[in-house]
């Protein structure tokens, strides 16, 4: 072993200490934080990247945080699956902040700008240690950050309606995190551990199986709720579109895909499933829920006429793929979730940025306001409907690659039904998807809406929304660099 | 009528399980029989050198959750000052509420009387928490606590001068700042992350260690602890008082 079983708390403590750093520097050097404010997310990417190649072969890798041996301490304990989107979290976060420096300083100012890049790198530690851990209850550690932090970022420019929209996310946020709590709180009364790995030997001879099986339950209403899982969505397009468009990436790219990825982890790594029929059958309830989410996110996505709005609609929708892959309980359909999550993330992350180059540099928001956008802003253009296509999934991109997998997990998983919702759940994004790029490209603009000063945003803005949108050409074209180290990883687990 | 039907299954659900849940004060318990408490009662006194079981758990064995928990606080003070926004730099905001009748001479001598010996208590609790309950969080609290008894009676303006914003702006990252630098001090002597025991230093002056170790992380949870209550105490007041200012 060598330094490199440090890494993993590295790249989730640094984070939050710089950003509990960052005041002074605030205090000393307002200039300087935006430019700092990557140093610790550059250093986790970097540790990250060091990572690949060296998770052992027993499949994670585990680290006794004060030395204590699991099931006394805490274990910190990245698999392939984890570090895979542990990398996600690194690179988007650190795109979306290298976006914000000139963005946020147009919305935000004085003392909150240092406020705004506290909170960020904040956000950014607890979901990387959010996806790591391997401790149930800190995970609601995490968990508590991440959704404090969250809740202050959407409401951070300050207006009505965002503070508006942030208090509705925290009235069902905040229940949501106690109802995890009290889950946590019966595993713990029924098995008397809180290990992860532990956990799993401990419930498959446990007596209690009634209060397990509640508090399963508990853990998907309360993770479902951070997730956005259909019923529970309606914090999302409020709180998505109003927030700064980083944060929207941010919430939208990440926050959701890691809440379904404590599902995902609870379902496999805590509750060894098959072990009674309740379990299977909270299951396919979440089923039913997500292909509804598919549905309902679609047709909204496309009724809506605020651009942010639609974005966040089609968040609901593909929240949905997610969780389709997940209860498809094949190693083909979790494979598909798990990148899916990578394509989501790219592409919507992307779609949020190119919706704040035009808030910034136009002010429009509106739909219609984008006819005829792509002669002033065709870089903006371009990367917005690169990143379309993959959310419609179009073969050459990693939306297809997704999709595929996640239409192939279900086939083999017999759930011909949801095969169909998937399938619909294309065609609605297409809808959606093309309806903006044919307003875009071929349709002319209002008069005197896009004269004046003929400029695209600044280099620094368009750099981080065009690695994104090539980022979901890359991994569509080049899937096979990961799709199998995932197919195993999969099959490892089930 | 939607959420009344959600609470009353919630409701039933929850009955349901505090039905089944094992039950209370049974030594076979899962919670009173497993491995993972046995060794935390049996061995955690000489294991951790604390000699409050429960302060042992929650800064030596569960070290890592509880470093979340005071990133939580310090979270929880910048997303109020980033909702209400800080006061600004050396400019002290006075609380002018005309309405109020000033409180009665008796008052303020029993509160300036007592608030020093409230701060006193605290400090035994922080300090006192590795041998008796209590520790950092209960002494930041009650830190906290003698100061919203002070501003309630004497003002903002006479606190803030009291703990002025230069000394609790520093201050207010210490907790995350001293668990940070022990657990990188552990992994100094050799061990993981957080080790309070350093393995490859000789073993006469572990115990001691730990213990002077464990001391200063509850004082840093205690200062940090208390200077966000205080912060984010000071930040709501202002807002009250621009509120009430405008006609």
């Amino acid at each position: 072993m060598g330094a490199y079983r440090h890494f993993p708390v590295f790249m989730v403590t640094v984070p939050l200490v710089c950003a509990v750093l960052l005041p002074f520097l605030g205090y000393l050097r307002q200039k300087w934080v935006p430019w700092a404010a990557m140093l610790p997310l550059a250093f986790s990417s970097v540790l990250g990247l060091l990572l690949i190649g060296k998770i052992p072969a027993e499949g994670y890798l585990g680290y006794e945080l004060g030395g204590w041996p699991p099931p006394w301490g805490i274990e910190l304990r990245v698999d392939r699956v984890g570090h895979f989107l542990m990398l996600i979290v690194c690179g988007i976060t650190l795109l979306a902040l290298a976006f914000s420096r000139r963005y946020i300083s147009r919305e935000v100012s004085g003392g909150r700008l240092t406020a705004y890049y506290v909170l960020f790198l904040l956000m950014s530690g607890a979901m990387l240690g959010f996806v790591a851990t391997g401790d149930v209850f800190n995970l609601f550690v995490f968990m508590e950050i991440l959704a404090l932090s969250s809740y202050a970022l959407v409401a951070i420019t300050g207006n009505r309606n965002a503070v508006r929209a942030a208090f509705k996310y925290v009235l069902m946020g905040a229940p949501s995190s106690i109802m995890v709590l009290l889950a946590i709180g019966f595993i713990y009364s029924a098995t008397g551990t809180l290990n992860m790995a532990d956990l799993t030997l401990r419930i498959a001879d446990s007596r209690y199986s009634e209060v397990l099986i509640v508090a399963y339950i508990l853990f998907v209403i309360g993770f479902g709720v951070k997730a956005a899982l259909f019923p529970l969505h309606m914090w999302l397009p409020d709180a998505h579109s109003i927030a700064p468009s980083p944060i929207s990436a941010l919430l939208s790219g990440l926050l959701v895909e890691v809440s379904t990825f404590a599902i995902f982890r609870i379902t496999f790594s805590v509750f060894s499933m098959g072990s009674s029929g309740l379990f299977a059958s909270t299951l396919d309830a979440v089923g039913i829920f997500a292909a509804a989410a598919v549905l309902y996110g679609g047709i909204m996505a496309i009724l809506q006429k605020d651009l942010k709005m639609m974005i966040a609609y089609s968040t609901v929708s593909h929240i949905g793929y997610i969780f389709l892959g997940i209860t498809a309980m094949t190693a083909e359909g979790l494979t598909g979730a798990m990148y899916h999550m990578l394509d989501h993330g790219l592409a919507k992350a992307c779609l949020f940025l190119c919706a704040g180059n035009f808030i910034f540099v136009k002010g429009y928001r509106r739909i219609e306001d984008l006819k005829g956008a792509w002669r002033q802003m065709p870089w903006t253009c371009f990367a917005f409907a690169l990143a379309s296509i993959s959310v419609v999934a179009i073969p050459p991109t990693a939306g297809f690659i997704s999709k595929w997998y996640l239409i192939l997990g279900n086939i083999k998983g017999g759930n011909y039904a949801y095969v169909v919702v998937l399938l619909v759940g294309a065609i609605l994004a297409a809808v959606y998807c093309f309806r903006i790029i044919y307003y875009m490209f071929f349709q002319p603009g209002k008069e005197g809406a896009w004269e004046g000063e003929s400029r695209d945003a600044a280099p620094s803005m368009l750099a981080p929304v065009w690695v994104l949108s090539l980022g979901t050409l890359f991994f569509g074209i080049l899937s096979y660099l990961l799709i199998p180290s995932l197919l195993d990883a999969m099959n490892f687990l089930l | 009528m939607i959420s009344l039907v959600f609470i009353a299954a919630l409701f039933a659900l929850l009955l349901y399980v505090v039905a089944n849940m094992p039950p209370m004060g049974d030594p076979d318990n899962p919670t009173n029989s497993s491995e993972v408490i046995e060794r935390y009662l049996e061995k955690g006194g000489e294991e951790t050198h604390a000699d409050n079981v429960v302060t042992g758990i929650i800064i030596n064995y569960r070290g890592y959750d509880t470093m979340g928990e005071v990133t939580v606080i310090f979270c929880a003070l910048a997303a109020v000052l980033a909702v209400l926004g800080r006061e600004r730099r050396g400019r002290i905001y006075a609380y002018v509420d005309r309405s109020r009748v000033p409180s009665s001479v008796i008052v303020r001598t029993m509160v300036a009387l007592l608030v020093p010996f409230i701060i006193l208590f605290s400090v035994y609790t922080i300090l006192h928490g590795e041998i008796s309950p209590g520790g950092g969080f209960q002494g930041g609290a009650i830190v906290g606590g003698s100061m919203i008894v002070f501003t309630t009676i004497f003002g903002l303006l006479e606190s803030s001068q009291r703990i002025p914003q230069r000394l609790r702006f520093p201050l207010e990252g210490s907790a995350v700042i001293t668990f940070f630098a022990v657990g990188a001090l552990g992994l100094a002597g050799g061990g993981n992350f957080l080790t309070f025991a350093w393995p490859e230093i000789a073993g006469n002056l572990q115990p001691s260690l730990v213990v002077w170790l464990t001391v200063l992380v509850e004082t840093g949870i205690g200062l940090g602890g208390a200077m966000v209550l205080i912060s984010i105490l000071f930040s709501m007041i202002r807002e009250e008082e621009e509120i009430a200012v405008v006609p």
